[in-house]
């Protein structure tokens, strides 16, 4: 998958929208299938090292957008297989060294293909190990989670490593209420949350740890006035949100921002409409692709979280989202309640 | 790439990260070459005739050269993870193989660092990040060169006092200052009276800072803080933990005197209604009474409504919540 920006740009008529705005879902399609075909780009080659992330952000879109089939399974399956390690990690790309970001994009494919005992059939490492390997990155000590070997510890990791091994169901493999006590820690006066103790609050972090508390069953430790307040002042008059006080909107946030205020049942607390005409304005009608905000170039990226965003705002025609996972919630349904 | 393949750890395969690195700093798998790299570097070459000191300035300029060829790329990519990453690693090295002394120089110069990357931008995630694991590993007993250890709270402190004297909407330095508020009154040993003496010049502090910039959220987010002083939900964290409720409701009645004051002039300010609103269901929650001119709550969530429709459904709730 091609994280290459471009061709297009989102729409840049900020003044003029027209009466009907409607989501371009064939073009979306047909442009999450073109990336992988563009490899005679240098940035192709310059975006490598999110290649498994960029696979997992164009699957999760084409299910939203209703095209399951759009990417081949089996190719798609052995992608990742060939981006995983001996010790049961993942890489961005064959070749790549493992770390927890690409390893929860592969766990994350699998799942929504239903392709997880793929792991144990024809990976580098079954199922078991690919759980050790995310729990061997907790710091039994404080809670938290690393990203890899070299120790950068994040509350995305922990995240990452909650969403991972539920899917999986291997969180008996890790001390969770020293994670969940970790997140606790990271809490700040505006009821949101860093990436460490004393970090400052980014509504990114925001949704990894809500989401880390909401797979643990302990939204009850959220201040949820407090940041619901917060989060719904991340909206801005042309509808967009951000991500921090005095920021510049951007298409992402309509997912860190909006999935938060789901989990904590508040999603009514900003203007849904305003949001929905802002997203479609970012999205290159013709070319496909969606855009951090109008006028700028689109990467599917911003194609996925803009495409999720819509879906927690009921857009009709959009398979529903599971707010915590940021996969198709038929899917983490049937995957949680086994 | 070859010589990476084949996992050579040489100067030479030093300057081919650095060419890769420089073109493209994203490339975390080459990050994590240099640092195996370094490592063997850090060694030595196999025979021991090298001595302690040879070993020990090798070391150092080792790690200097490598600091030196992250700054232009800091400059350039200022909120690339990889390379804010591999800068700590680097100075955790430094900790772990350099006596102390030596180590904390290299540590102490990125302080230098942080501050000029938040004087350029004063808002970067990453600035502020560095600068607070900086202050912390400052702090840690492995870099102490004294007993007891130097805190520095006082001195972050009076940082962010000047950011905020630089520029009233920075946020990240309001939040640093609710982190290390806690410390430095442990740290000070400070009793009640010093405690309330504090609380009060916040309070002045940020009724200045509104009257200049009443459209802020920064600072009524800032305020909303100082008011969980006196609400008996977040007693646990306040700056003065033996508050009476007769104290609370003097403090929340002043508080509210002087964001009434604000409304005089500048009645199209929803932080205004807002605050109000808060300060009578804190003063209703203390003394189960509204406070006198509270008749007007359910107006003030009308003009919340008429002010700021984006977040109509909050203010529904909340009206929805006052009728109960």
């Amino acid at each position: 998958m091609s994280l290459v920006s471009g061709p297009g740009r989102g729409g840049t008529s900020a003044g003029a929208v027209p009466d009907e705005l409607k989501l371009a879902v064939d073009n979306h399609v047909k442009y999450i299938q073109s990336l992988d075909t563009r490899q005679d780009e240098l940035e192709y080659w310059l975006t490598e090292h999110l290649r498994l992330n960029g696979v997992y952000w164009g699957l999760t879109a084409l299910h939203l957008l209703g095209h399951p089939e759009g990417l081949p399974r089996d190719a798609t399956i052995d992608f990742v297989l060939s981006c995983q390690h001996g010790s049961g990690g993942f890489g961005a790309a064959p070749g790549h060294d493992a770390h927890m970001l690409y390893t929860v994009s592969a766990v994350q494919i699998l799942a929504t293909i239903d392709a997880v005992e793929e792991l144990d059939l024809r990976g580098k490492a079954g199922e078991e190990q690919v759980g050790k390997y995310i729990a061997g990155l907790q710091n039994r000590e404080t809670g938290s989670f690393a990203g890899d070997e070299w120790g950068e510890t994040d509350t995305r990791f922990l995240f990452g490593a909650f969403n991972a091994l539920s899917l999986l169901h291997l969180l008996s493999l890790i001390d969770v209420p020293k994670a969940v006590a970790h997140v606790h820690a990271c809490a700040n006066f505006d009821g949101g949350y860093g990436v460490s103790p004393g970090a400052e609050s980014h509504a990114g972090q925001i949704y990894t740890c809500v989401g880390a508390l909401a797979i643990a069953g302990r939204l009850d430790l959220v201040d949820r006035d407090r940041l619901g307040g917060w989060l719904s002042e991340r909206q801005l008059p042309n509808g967009g949100l951000n991500g921090r006080p005095e920021k510049l909107e951007d298409v992402c946030y309509s997912w860190w921002v909006m999935s938060s205020l789901a989990m904590i049942d508040r999603l009514r607390w900003i203007d849904g409409d305003k949001l929905t005409q802002f997203i479609l304005r970012c999205q290159d009608r013709e070319q496909g692709g969606i855009a951090d905000r109008p006028g700028d170039m689109v990467d599917v990226f911003h194609t996925v979280f803009g495409i999720a965003g819509l879906s927690l705002l009921s857009f009709p025609g959009l398979e529903a989202v599971d707010p915590i996972y940021c996969m198709p919630k038929a899917i983490t349904s049937r995957i949680l309640s086994k | 790439m070859t010589s990476i393949r084949e996992h050579q750890y040489t100067v030479e395969t030093l300057e081919l990260t650095s060419k890769l690195l420089r073109s493209n700093p994203e490339y975390y798998t080459i990050w994590n070459h240099r640092r195996l790299t370094m490592q063997h570097l850090f060694k030595g070459p196999g025979s021991s005739e090298r001595s302690r000191e040879q070993d020990h300035d090798a070391i150092v300029n080792l790690i200097s050269d490598d600091l030196a060829f992250l700054l232009p790329l800091l400059r350039k990519f200022p909120k690339c993870y990889w390379i804010w990453n591999y800068r700590l690693w680097l100075l955790e090295e430094s900790t772990r193989l350099l006596p102390t002394a030596e180590a904390r120089k290299f540590w102490q110069q990125e302080l230098a660092l942080a501050g000029k990357m938040l004087s350029l931008d004063s808002r970067n995630f990453h600035g502020w990040g560095y600068r607070r694991t900086v202050v912390q590993a400052l702090e840690s007993t492995k870099l102490s060169t004294q007993e007891p250890i130097n805190s520095m709270a006082e001195q972050e402190f009076e940082y962010t006092t000047q950011m905020i004297n630089s520029n009233l909407s920075n946020f990240s330095a309001w939040h640093t200052r609710s982190k290390l508020i806690p410390r430095l009154l442990n740290e000070r040993g400070a009793d009640n009276e010093a405690r309330r003496r504090f609380l009060d010049e916040e309070l002045e502090l940020i009724q200045r800072a509104l009257w200049a910039g009443s459209e802020d959220q920064s600072l009524w987010f800032y305020h909303q803080y100082l008011m969980s002083n006196f609400d008996p939900k977040y007693a646990r964290d306040s700056m003065v933990p033996d508050l009476t409720t007769d104290e609370r409701s003097k403090y929340i009645a002043q508080e509210f005197d002087r964001v009434q004051e604000m409304l005089d002039g500048d009645e199209d300010c929803k932080w205004i209604y807002q605050s109000l609103i808060h300060l009578s269901k804190l003063r209703k929650g203390l003394t189960a009474e509204w406070p006198a001119k509270a008749d007007s709550v359910r107006q003030w969530t009308d003009e919340l409504l008429r002010l700021d429709p984006l977040r109509a459904g909050r203010w529904n709730d909340l009206k929805s919540d006052l009728d109960n």
